[in-house]
Parts: C-alpha cells; sequence; structure tokens
C-alpha cells in the first residue's frame, strides 16, 4: 500500500527572471511530520503555496494523496492550510469566516460545529466570535487561520510558521494537535525558524537553501552528514546553509562594538 | 524639525495610506507576490489612482463651479417674468457652498476611512519624532488628501463669482464663505469616517438587528453620493427653481438666511448688487454668517485634535458583546459565497454602492425618460440598455471580491462554474431590483407596464448571458492570480476587453429588434426575434458555465 501523501518532483518556481525554487524534490509520508526550514528567502513558503495551490508552479510535478495539484478541488479538499501571513476575510467575523470556510468545504452542519466547538474552546476564541477579524489581535487571527485548517479534518495539514503571535497555551495544544494528527495517519507538512520546535516535533526534516535541498532526513541522519554526532538542529542548519562559517567573527565583533 | 521635513515626512505616510485605500489592503486582501517590477507598478498604481480621484473631484467642483453661475448670465437680458439677479446670485452661492462640501466629504471618503483605520502612530512612534513632530506630520497628511480640491474649490469660486461681475467686498466674503465651507467638510469626512469605521466597518454583531443596522447606515453612507451626482446634472435647473419659489415667497427668505449656506449667499449677493432695502434680512443673515464662522473655527479646532489622535492612538472601534454560541450554519458552496459577498457589502462601502449603482441609475434613468407621454417600445428599449450597460460593470468588480484574502481564499476547493453561478445570480438579481424600480416610477408617472414587464424580463436573459460571458472570460484571466482588485482595475485594457464582449451579448437581442423593423412593423415578430436570441445566449453561455470546473 502506497503511503506516500505528498510527492514533489523536481519544482521549479520563479517569479518573472528571479527563480525561488529550482528541481526541488521531496516525499512525505503518512504519519510524518514534516519540517521545512531554511533562511529566509530560501524558497519555502514558494513550495508551501504550490502545495496548496495559491502559486503556480514553473515546471515539476506535484501530487497530493496521488491527485495531481493541476485537479484543484480533489487536491485542495484533502489539506488544511494555514498561511504564513495570516490575510483572512477582515470584515468577516470568525463565526461568518467559518460558515464560508464550512460552505465550501461542503462540511454538514453536525460534523462541522462538533469539531468548531472544540477548536474553539481549545483555543479560547468564543469571546471573539462575533468580533470582525479586523480587530483581532495578530495572535488571535492565527487561531483563527488554524481553526478553518483543522475544520474539515484534512489528511494533510500544511502550516507555514502556524505559531508565530501564539501564546504559550495555543502554542502547546497546536504543538499536540500536530503530533495527534501524525500519530492518527494524517501527514504534516510544517515550516518554522524555530529549530527547537523542529527537533522536538518532526518526524524528518528538509533543509532548504537558495532554492534547493541541501539536506534531508531525520535529526540523526542529518547528523551524518555534517559529522557532527552532538550537534543540535540549529548547528546542523548552520552548516548545512553555509551560515555558520565567520558568524562567529561577525558576533565577536558585535559584542566589542557594544 | 523644519516645515520642509514635516511636509517631505508626510508624503511617504500619505503614499502608505493612499495604498492601504486603493487596494484595501486593511480589509486583508495580499499582493500576488510577483517580481519587484510588478510590486512597484502596483505602488506607482496607487499613486496614480488616488490622484485621479482628486482630480474627479476638482473636476467636479470646476465644472459645477461655473453650471452653477450659468444661471446669472441669462439674466444679461431679464424677461419680466425672470427672478431677480440678487435672488439667483444668493441660489449660485448657496448651490455651490453646499456642493463643494458634499463632494469634498464623499469623494474623500474613502481615503479618510483608510487614514482613520490606519495605524499611523505605530509607522511613525517607532521613530525619533517628538510627540508634536508625530502630530504635525499626521496633519499634513490629513491635508495632502484634499490637498487639490481644496484649493480648487476657492479658486472655481472666486473665478465664477468675479466671471458674473462680483464685487470687490463680494470677493473678499465669497472667499470666507468657501473656506468655512471647506472646514464643515473636513469636519464631516473625519467624523463620518471615523463613525464608519468604528461603527460599521469594525462593527461586528449577529443579530438581525445590527445587520438591519449595518445595512441602513451603508445607504445613508452612499445615497448623498447619487444625491451630489443629481444635483451636479441639474445644477443650473435648481438654481433656477430656488430663485422662483424664493421669489415668490418672500417669508422663505427670512428663515433661508439663517441657515448655512444661504445666510452667505445672502450676504455675499447683497455684497454684489446693494440691492435690498430690507435690514432685517442682512442682519439675520450677517449675524448667523458670524455665527456659522465662529463654529467653523470650532470645527478646524475639532478636525485638528481630532486628526491627530487619530494618528496617535487609532479609533477605538465598538467593544466585544457577549458570545452565546459558536453555532454555524454552513451552506451549499453557492450559497455561502453569495452570503459572503452581502456580508461584506454590508460592510466595505466600495461594494454595497455596487448593488445600489443600478436601480440608482434606473431612477435618473426613468426620469429622463419621464418626458415622454407614451412608454413605447424604444423609449423601453432605450431605458433597458441604460439598465443593462451599468448592470454589466457589476461583475468584474464582484469578483474582484475574491482579491480580498485570496492567499488563503485560492486554497479551498472552489469550482470556477461555483463561483461564476454565485456572482451571475447576485448580478441578475441587482438587474431585476432595477427592474422593480423601473416598474415602480413607470406606476408613480402613471405610464404603462406591460412592455417593461415583457421586454425586461426577456432581457433579463440576455443580461444573464452577458454577465456568464464576463464572468467566464475573467476567471479565465484572473483565477491564478486570485482576483485582486488592483489586477483588475490596473489592467484597464483588459478590464474593457472583458466588459465589451458582455456588452454586445446584453445588447444583440435589442439589435435584433431594430433589424427586423427594417423588415416587418409587426410587434409580435419582433418580439419573438429578441425571445429567441436572448434564450440562445442564455442557454450558451450556461452550458458554457456547466463546463467550467
Amino acid at each position: 500500500m502506497d503511503t506516500t501523501a505528498v510527492r514533489v518532483q523536481e519544482l521549479s518556481i520563479s517569479y518573472g527572471t528571479f527563480v525561488a525554487v529550482e528541481n526541488l524534490s521531496f516525499r512525505v509520508r503518512n504519519g510524518e511530520i514534516y519540517g521545512l526550514l531554511g533562511p529566509n528567502g530560501a524558497g519555502k513558503t514558494s513550495t508551501i503555496k504550490v502545495l496548496v495551490g495559491v502559486l503556480t508552479p514553473r515546471s515539476g510535478e506535484v501530487e497530493i494523496y496521488g491527485t495531481p495539484i493541476s485537479d484543484e478541488v480533489a487536491s485542495k479538499s484533502q489539506v488544511g492550510y494555514v498561511p504564513e501571513e495570516v490575510v483572512l476575510m477582515d470584515s468577516l467575523t470568525p463565526r461568518e469566516f467559518f460558515e464560508f470556510i464550512s460552505s465550501i468545504r461542503r462540511l454538514e452542519p453536525s460534523t462541522a460545529n462538533s469539531r468548531l466547538e472544540r477548536f474553539v474552546s481549545a483555543f479560547e476564541l468564543k469571546q471573539y466570535f462575533d468580533t470582525p477579524i479586523a480587530a483581532l489581535s495578530m495572535g488571535n487571527k492565527q487561531k483563527v487561520a488554524i481553526v478553518a485548517a483543522l475544520l474539515h479534518d484534512p489528511k494533510l495539514l500544511i502550516l507555514d510558521e502556524p505559531l508565530v503571535g501564539l501564546d504559550a497555551r495555543s502554542s502547546r495544544i497546536l504543538k499536540e494537535l500536530i503530533t495527534f494528527h501524525a500519530k492518527k495517519g494524517g501527514a504534516v507538512i510544517f515550516s518554522t525558524h524555530i529549530m527547537e520546535v523542529a527537533e522536538k516535533l518532526c518526524t524528518r526534516v528538509s533543509i532548504i537553501n537558495r532554492g534547493k535541498i541541501v539536506g534531508e532526513g531525520t535529526v540523526d541522519e542529518l547528523r551524518k552528514l555534517v559529522k557532527d554526532a552532538e550537534g543540535s538542529l540549529e548547528d546542523i542548519f548552520l552548516k548545512v546553509t553555509e551560515q555558520e562559517a565567520g558568524m562567529q567573527d561577525l558576533i565577536k565583533a558585535l559584542e566589542e562594538e557594544a | 524639525m523644519k516645515f520642509r521635513e514635516l511636509w517631505k515626512l508626510s508624503s511617504t505616510v500619505y503614499k502608505e495610506i493612499s495604498f492601504q485605500s486603493i487596494f484595501s489592503l486593511r480589509v486583508g486582501s495580499a499582493l500576488p507576490q510577483r517580481g519587484k517590477s510588478d510590486v512597484k507598478r502596483l505602488v506607482k498604481n496607487a499613486g496614480v489612482s488616488t490622484l485621479i480621484s482628486k482630480l474627479i473631484t476638482t473636476f467636479f467642483i470646476a465644472i459645477f463651479g461655473f453650471t452653477v453661475f450659468l444661471p446669472m448670465t441669462n439674466l444679461v437680458h431679464p424677461s419680466p417674468a425672470s427672478p431677480s439677479r440678487d435672488i439667483v446670485l444668493m441660489g449660485s452661492v448657496s448651490a455651490f457652498l453646499a456642493v463643494v462640501m458634499f463632494l469634498i466629504v464623499f469623494m474623500g471618503l474613502q481615503v479618510s476611512t483608510a487614514f482613520v483605520s490606519s495605524k499611523i502612530a505605530d509607522i511613525l512612534g517607532a521613530m525619533p519624532l517628538s510627540k508634536n513632530e508625530v502630530s504635525n506630520i499626521i496633519f499634513l497628511c490629513f491635508l495632502r488628501m484634499f490637498d487639490i480640491p481644496l484649493v480648487t474649490g476657492v479658486a472655481v469660486f472666486l473665478a465664477a463669482y468675479f466671471w458674473v461681475g462680483g464685487s470687490i467686498l463680494g470677493g473678499l466674503l465669497a472667499l470666507v464663505a468657501v473656506a468655512i465651507s471647506e472646514i464643515f467638510a473636513l469636519g464631516l469626512t473625519i467624523s463620518s469616517a471615523k463613525f464608519f469605521y468604528s461603527r460599521v466597518a469594525a462593527g461586528g454583531g449577529r443579530s438581525k438587528w445590527q445587520t438591519f443596522t449595518r445595512v441602513v447606515f451603508m445607504i445613508v453612507w452612499i445615497l448623498p453620493t447619487f444625491g451630489a451626482y443629481i444635483v451636479i446634472n441639474f445644477a443650473g435647473n435648481i438654481v433656477q427653481s430656488f430663485a422662483s419659489i424664493t421669489q415668490s415667497l418672500t417669508s422663505i427668505l427670512q428663515v433661508l438666511v439663517l441657515v448655512f449656506p444661504f445666510s452667505y449667499g445672502f450676504l455675499v449677493s447683497y455684497a454684489t448688487f446693494f440691492k435690498t432695502s430690507d435690514y432685517t434680512l442682512i442682519l439675520f443673515s450677517a449675524g448667523s454668517s458670524i455665527v456659522y464662522a465662529f463654529l467653523a473655527l470650532l470645527s478646524f479646532r475639532w478636525v485638528t485634535r481630532t486628526v491627530r489622535t487619530i494618528g496617535g492612538g487609532g479609533v477605538i472601534t465598538r467593544f466585544r458583546e457577549i458570545v452565546k454560541d459558536t453555532w454555524i450554519r454552513p451552506q451549499i458552496p453557492w450559497v455561502g459565497i453569495i452570503r459572503k459577498d452581502l456580508r461584506i457589502a454590508s460592510r466595505v462601502p466600495a461594494f454595497a454602492s455596487l448593488f445600489l449603482l443600478p436601480a440608482m441609475q434606473t431612477i435618473i434613468l426613468a426620469l429622463s425618460f419621464s418626458s415622454f407621454t407614451d412608454l413605447g417600445l424604444n423609449v423601453t428599449l432605450g431605458t433597458l440598455t441604460g439598465i443593462s450597460l451599468i448592470t454589466l460593470l457589476l461583475p468584474p468588480t464582484l469578483l474582484s471580491m475574491e482579491g480580498l484574502a485570496s492567499a488563503y481564499t485560492r486554497s479551498l476547493p472552489m469550482k470556477k462554474r461555483t463561483l461564476i453561478s454565485a456572482k451571475t445570480l447576485l448580478s441578475v438579481a441587482t438587474y431585476l431590483i432595477s427592474l422593480v424600480v423601473l416598474l415602480f416610477v413607470a406606476v408613480i408617472l402613471n405610464r404603462s407596464l406591460s412592455l417593461i414587464l415583457i421586454y425586461g424580463g426577456i432581457h433579463g436573459l440576455a443580461i444573464s448571458a452577458g454577465i456568464m460571458l464576463e464572468l467566464t472570460l475573467l476567471t479565465r484571466k484572473f483565477w491564478k492570480e486570485g482576483f485582486a482588485v488592483g489586477n483588475i482595475y490596473s489592467r484597464l485594457t483588459s478590464y474593457i476587453l472583458i466588459l465589451i464582449p458582455g456588452f454586445i451579448v446584453a445588447m444583440a437581442p435589442i439589435m435584433s429588434i431594430i433589424a427586423v423593423s427594417y423588415l416587418s412593423t409587426s410587434l409580435a415578430l419582433s418580439t419573438f426575434m429578441f425571445l429567441v436570441f436572448a434564450f440562445s445566449e442564455f442557454v450558451t453561455m450556461t452550458a458554457v458555465v456547466a463546463l467550467q470546473k
């Protein structure tokens, strides 16, 4: 039985003449939490946007549970997505926004409401339910986006820096939800800049630098790759993205200046 | 910091606010992440659009300024029945002051709402600027929003006044009057924008009463725009009628001179002709003018204080209400889209005006055609042509609503045909409302309804086809880009090229009648041809939409 949730083959993305991602290939299997790591502008968000159908790639193949992303409705139906930048319909209230999302996803009222009740209570959103999204704090907007992504119980969760803006409690709940989702057999693609979180949460990680994968595997596999048996994911990350060299000198120079 | 530096800094803040207001970034849309040049083009377009908006206001003020004084030039060789020159001048001056106020308020509303909702202090607060400097920058930025219309208002008014033979004293009074009118306009703009943002745009609420009040606010918000439009269209007639009524009922004048802008209208007129010997009127108008000048002074102080406060801390939106449950009612997708669109329209004036535009335009068209005693086929078709052209402007903007939060909603499993069907239904509903308005006007004017009912009903099929064609072309072109508002309007050629086929489809049945009328005088044959064309177009476009994935 094929357990592949996401198959990305030779994906290339460009903005005009600027090439953001080049020949990127990876697979994510069911039950995995796959971390996408990389410095700013490495191509993580562009890759994620292609997976969720927001961006059209220049070339390459992408399949979600065997469905090519060109079959937009079928592939998007299986995905729950939290974007990096939370741009929701600000003039709607969360209630109205969830009604819209669940209408488009053709959810049964009873199913939608029972799931919604649980998530709203978990993320303490009830008091803001009839307040326009425009008037919510960044953290609460993020919570609305997370709940909207979970509402239809998707097989694949794609989360682009979902912890940004969340308080400690919500952050913990989300991490538990992600783990639980993977244990249930679902797949998660998770992008973050917080290496400690990625190290603890992700089954496998892929490090992208300048649009190319420079390292992929479990943390142990990556340690072998950089020949550093004790190193943390942060150390590995800095090595494979070639950011470590000269960094100590830079820090020293900054210290002296201070 | 020097004034020059403050002025320069205010330009940067002003550009940001213009950008936000034009691209509705405050309501959650995202710019397409494309090349640098595309973003630069969008920023440039935002600046150009704001300038165009200011120039349109200026153009209206300039046109109106001279139109409103035209009745004066007709009185060079007056007939015995003509109203006296001083009364006409009073009407012209008063009408100009009132319209300048309306135009500045309603044309500047969108950008001032963006100003009120923006958190300028968040940007400026972190800079090494004193509170006083920040507040000065904010105030200068507010002035930049209205600079050209304000200056034009004064210049046009004085030019038009001296053109009809004004005096020096009258000119000075006219200058004071227009300045007061503009101060009141700024006061009204900022208070309306503040009220709108805190109570409507950012006001949630679930109850039917809250929804109803929101819709009422929105209508009140939009109607004066159309009012200003009608006033401009019929400026000369209004002044003429005003003069005739005032002359025949002199008692009205004693009350009017107490009311702004008539108090200044009378005073300017008196300073021009020194004609009246009724010193009570002079005393009343002078007294009330002083009171209005004092009120303008207070208004100016309030505006400066409020603008600075808004920039300093933003506007506080209404309190959150207690939420009893989290129950939601999912619908089938196209109903969900319609409901979402109506909800957005109830909070965003730009979209709400869309739904009212065809009905308002219908009233104007119906009034224009009211001079015809018989509502025959030609008049009916002429009116239907007008309504259909306005209705067909609706779908592109309606579709641009999908640009709000497109960076998120594009990840939803939405079918093109669902989207097209939902937007078509909304647009057709707007057409049907226009038709009902037309029928209502026909009943009031005691005209026959049968032709409007038959042809209007059948034409609905052709208009639906035109709408579906526009939406199909638009979804094909902008589906991947998320329908961002800027995408559609910044590509004017594409926009026009999409409107033209829609117009052709809607007009084809009307053209068929004109063609048939050359061959036969039979109304039955014309009606049959009209039906065949409209029905075929509707069936064809429905099939095309059904094939969209």
